[in-house]
């Protein structure tokens, strides 16, 4: 097979921009609804993307007992909003984010199998462990999992649920009228789990899903997420913004792979990428510059702090980064933010500066230029090997992704890139990922 | 009966059907349970007949577990109401692919966290503009328990006592944001008015829960709430939360003494008794004609077998081995289950009453899991339906179709029609909500005043 480019639609309400609900092509009376979903997922099915893409938060955004008054403020169920886009398309893959942290493996299962028996094969997980400390206070507990933890409790659920997609063999359901046989009981097993984390008895309550598992996806940076990647990891959506960072992730990831007993090749990796669009340069420096100009200062600050894990709200929003009180103030920095920081102390920027890059982009690379300048992008960094194509961005919907599927797709298409048709039916097949043999 | 003289009729969707020897018949479509264009069929079905709402059950283990453990081969001709798709997943795919029917899927108390069941219902009624219910249980077998880290299940007290608790979270998480609190406001940057959203700050025996939720104020306010729990404590919930009840009697002084107490004991809560709908589940099993029906129902349970007939009344048997009773003797004495109290006292009533032998109990109880059948012409069915509705033993019920097609599409195409030419049931739409079709008010919050 050819290697060809994977692209994902990220969905966000109101946009990955934080200030893109306030561009003026945007009706803000049409974010909140599920036609705002499926107008994009009909625009990425358009562009033949491979899946669209949808996160999850499990607590409002709120500091200091107050909520801020921006952000993402509708935080429906991702994989709900994934059964309703599975209906209204045909072709893309739906990749919804849950935790591991605050979630039970029996039900997830259950409901990624129905996800993709619905979708005729077109789930995908991505499976995060939940980064936000406030999600615990949601959760009745006393507080949040410490990051090892919680990987190690990753690495269990994933275990117990590949089991459970598992204990159904392909043709196990027979539905047999003479006999009466409905399954064939001998090609069901239960699964018979007992762990650190988990016990889990039975098999599941569904037939194996048409993929044989949903595929699945991954998206932390840290080692410990690298190490969790390397170990289940299918496709990665990451957060590099310099090709050279990229390579040695890659690297990282693929040399621990065959420890899992995993094949390096079996790996996607989707940077995470906001196109910035216009016709000429000229015209997209300045969309950039109106979307910055939009953002409430407020926004900045907030969206640092809970980044860096340190309040910043006090400090005047013109003084310098403080770099050294905050590498001080922590560890296990995610190098998502080491490299903001060595950018702040690099550029000697303010609080208000390094509080717009991050609320602009949030932090995934951003490209700003023709449709021929972020094709050469993609191009280069998928020829380097260091993406398998990208999670793409748009900073508002729906104009910028229209904008993307009609003037950069066709270019990546004419070079030979990306397909010109979807070649198959299911995620794997858009992704040329394997289906799982039952083990 | 309703202040408008018009039954509430639900569609219950059991895959393959709630008869079961259903999916055995020549015409059956077997394999129904995973494949969502059955399901998508049997919703459109149910929404060109102006059904209120369809509903879907849940059980979050596959059965029969000890038969699958032992890798019997039994288990697969006993084999049924496992395999079909999770309701909370499938509920936002049928909204989209439908209109006006509402959609309602059952999830449990024990198993589940209120901030996950709080937004995944406001999910599904925001993607449904407002057509989104909960059926709200609580787990009663030991196969759940065991998917879920326990040994054993909760105690039937504790259960109900969870599920007081876990409704009061949910519901207060619903009712974080006003209607209005989301405001998009371009100029000043603000999505919504801080002053319009409250934290929950619950802290009770089994939960302690911040909020607010992450999800607005959904269409209805609040999605409907379903309860069907038939015990003393199920009923006492239904009585204060529960917009419908669920319920199972198969006698009209049965159903009648039900509909008294729940609606008196809704009214020592607070609550006006046309607040709360009752519906009896039935199984409708049509014919052209009487005899027809007949002839159909024999070949239903004719489809039975001895071993699905005692693996039906596994939950319900205490704990006893009723393999060890003669098949065609009388029903034996049953220890109190801590499973289904109020289930097993209706099938044991019933097997005294008809003087039926274990194995004839065990298909009757098999072919309507002691949920009511009614076998007979449109006409017939429509006149026990009338009865009972103009008793007051109901306002309206839960149609439960014995296997698909057939069972679906006489529902929609003879029983209902039947209705409609009565005036007994509706012939459009009145609302654009589940709550205003069931004729039930706006659910207030907080921030009404």
């Amino acid at each position: 097979m050819t290697k060809t480019l994977h692209f994902g639609l990220f969905v966000y309400p109101g946009g990955h921009h934080l200030a893109g609900w306030r561009h003026p092509s945007v009706a803000v009376n049409g974010i909140l609804g599920i036609e705002y979903y499926k107008r994009a997922a009909v625009s990425a099915e358009r562009g033949l993307f491979d899946l669209y893409f949808v996160g999850d938060m499990l607590a409002a955004r709120e500091r200091e007992g107050r909520l801020v008054a921006e952000g993402a403020l509708n935080n429906i169920d991702s994989i709900s909003i994934d059964s309703a886009i599975a209906t209204a398309t045909r072709h893309i893959g739906v990749v919804a984010t849950l935790s591991t942290t605050y979630n039970e493996p029996y039900a997830i299962a259950e409901r990624f199998a129905s996800l993709d028996h619905l979708s005729g094969g077109r789930a995908g997980w991505n499976i995060v462990t939940t980064a936000n400390d406030d999600a615990a206070l949601n959760f009745s507990r006393k507080g949040h999992m410490e990051k090892t933890l919680r990987y190690q409790r990753a690495k269990e659920f994933v275990d117990v649920c590949t089991k459970l997609w598992d204990s159904w063999a392909d043709d196990a359901l027979v539905g047999d009228h003479g006999s009466g046989r409905f399954a064939d009981a001998r090609k069901i097993r239960p699964v018979d789990h007992v762990g650190e984390f988990f016990s889990v008895k039975n098999s599941l309550t569904l037939p194996r899903p048409p993929q044989g598992w949903p595929v699945l996806v991954q998206a932390g940076g840290s080692p410990a997420g690298i190490d969790f990647a390397a170990s289940v990891a299918e496709v990665i959506f990451t957060a590099q913004t310099k090709l050279e960072e990229a390579l040695a992730f890659r690297q990282s990831v693929q040399t621990r792979m065959p420890k899992y007993g995993r094949d390096p090749e079996s790996l996607r990796i989707l940077p995470g990428l906001m196109p910035i669009i216009g016709d000429t340069e000229k015209s997209a420096l300045r969309k950039e510059e109106e979307l910055n100009e939009l953002l409430h200062p407020a926004v900045g600050v907030w969206m640092l702090s809970e980044q860096l894990k340190f309040r910043l709200y006090d400090f005047p929003a013109d003084a310098k980064l403080p770099t050294s009180d905050i590498r001080a103030s922590g560890k296990d920095f995610t190098p998502r933010v080491i490299s903001l920081l060595d950018r702040a102390d690099a550029e000697n920027l303010s609080i208000r500066q390094c509080g717009q890059l991050v609320a602009a982009t949030r932090s995934h690379g951003s490209i700003v230029g023709t449709p021929e300048k972020i094709a050469d992008h993609i191009a280069s960094w998928f020829e380097a090997g260091a993406a398998d194509g990208f999670n793409v961005m748009p900073p508002y919907f729906p104009s910028e992704l229209d904008v993307f599927v009609d003037h950069v797709i066709p270019i990546l298409q004419r070079r030979g890139l990306f397909r010109t048709a979807y070649e198959g039916t299911t995620l794997r097949d858009h992704l040329g990922l394997a289906r799982p043999i039952r083990s | 009966m309703n202040k408008d003289n018009k039954m509430r009729l639900c569609l219950f969707w059991f895959p393959p059907g709630s008869h079961p020897g259903g999916w055995r018949m020549q015409d059956a479509i077997a394999a129904a349970e995973s494949d969502f264009k059955v399901y998508l069929d049997v919703a459109r079905l149910a929404e060109a007949a102006k059904i209120d709402a369809i509903f879907f059950a849940d059980t979050a283990a596959v059965q029969p577990v000890d038969l699958i453990e032992k890798g019997d081969p039994k288990a697969g001709l006993v084999y049924r109401g496992a395999a079909g798709l999770e309701p909370m997943s499938l509920l936002p795919a049928l909204a989209v692919a439908t209109e006006r029917i509402g959609l309602i899927a059952t999830a449990t108390t024990t198993y589940n966290e209120p901030y996950h069941i709080a937004r995944r219902f406001a999910t599904i009624d925001q993607i449904s503009g407002g057509r989104g219910g909960w059926n709200l249980v609580t787990s009663q077998t030991e196969a759940e328990a065991q998917n879920f880290g326990h040994d054993t299940h909760m105690e039937h007290d504790a259960r109900y006592e969870r599920a007081e608790e876990f409704f009061d979270v949910v519901a207060g998480l619903w009712d974080s944001w006003a209607d209005d609190a989301c405001i998009y406001d371009k100029t000043t940057a603000h999505c919504f008015d801080p002053t319009k959203v409250r934290l929950l700050n619950h802290s009770g025996r089994y939960f302690k829960v911040r909020g607010p939720l992450n999800v607005l104020r959904s269409p209805q306010g609040r999605p409907i709430v379903v309860q069907a729990g038939a015990s003393g404590p199920g009923k006492s919930l239904a009585a204060r939360v529960a917009d419908c009840v669920f319920t199972a009697q198969s006698e009209l002084a049965d159903g009648k003494a039900f509909y008294d107490e729940v609606k008196t004991k809704a009214a020592q809560f607070g609550r006006r008794p046309e607040q709360v709908r009752i519906m009896p589940g039935i199984v409708p099993i049509i014919g052209r004609t009487d005899e027809e029906a007949q002839e159909l129902r024999a070949q239903l349970l004719a489809n039975i077998t001895d071993d699905q007939a005692l693996r039906s009344m596994y939950r319900i048997a205490g704990g006893l081995d009723l393999r060890k009773f003669p098949l065609n003797g009388p029903f034996p004495e049953l220890p109190l289950s801590n499973g289904a109290q109020g289930r097993q006292k209706l099938l044991i009533e019933m097997a005294r009453r008809e003087n039926l032998s274990l194995i004839e109990a065990g298909r009757r109880f098999a072919e309507g899991q002691a949920h009511h059948i009614v076998c007979g012409s449109a006409r017939t069915i429509a006149d026990l339906m009338q009865t009972w509705f103009e008793h007051g033993a109901c306002d309206g019920f839960a149609l439960m179709p014995s296997y698909f097609p057939r069972g679906v599409r006489d529902i929609a195409n003879q029983l209902v029609p039947e209705l409609q030419r009565r005036g007994l049931f509706r012939t459009d739409y009145e609302g654009r909500t589940l709550r205003e079709n069931l004729g039930l008010p706006r659910a207030r919050s907080q921030f009404d005043t």
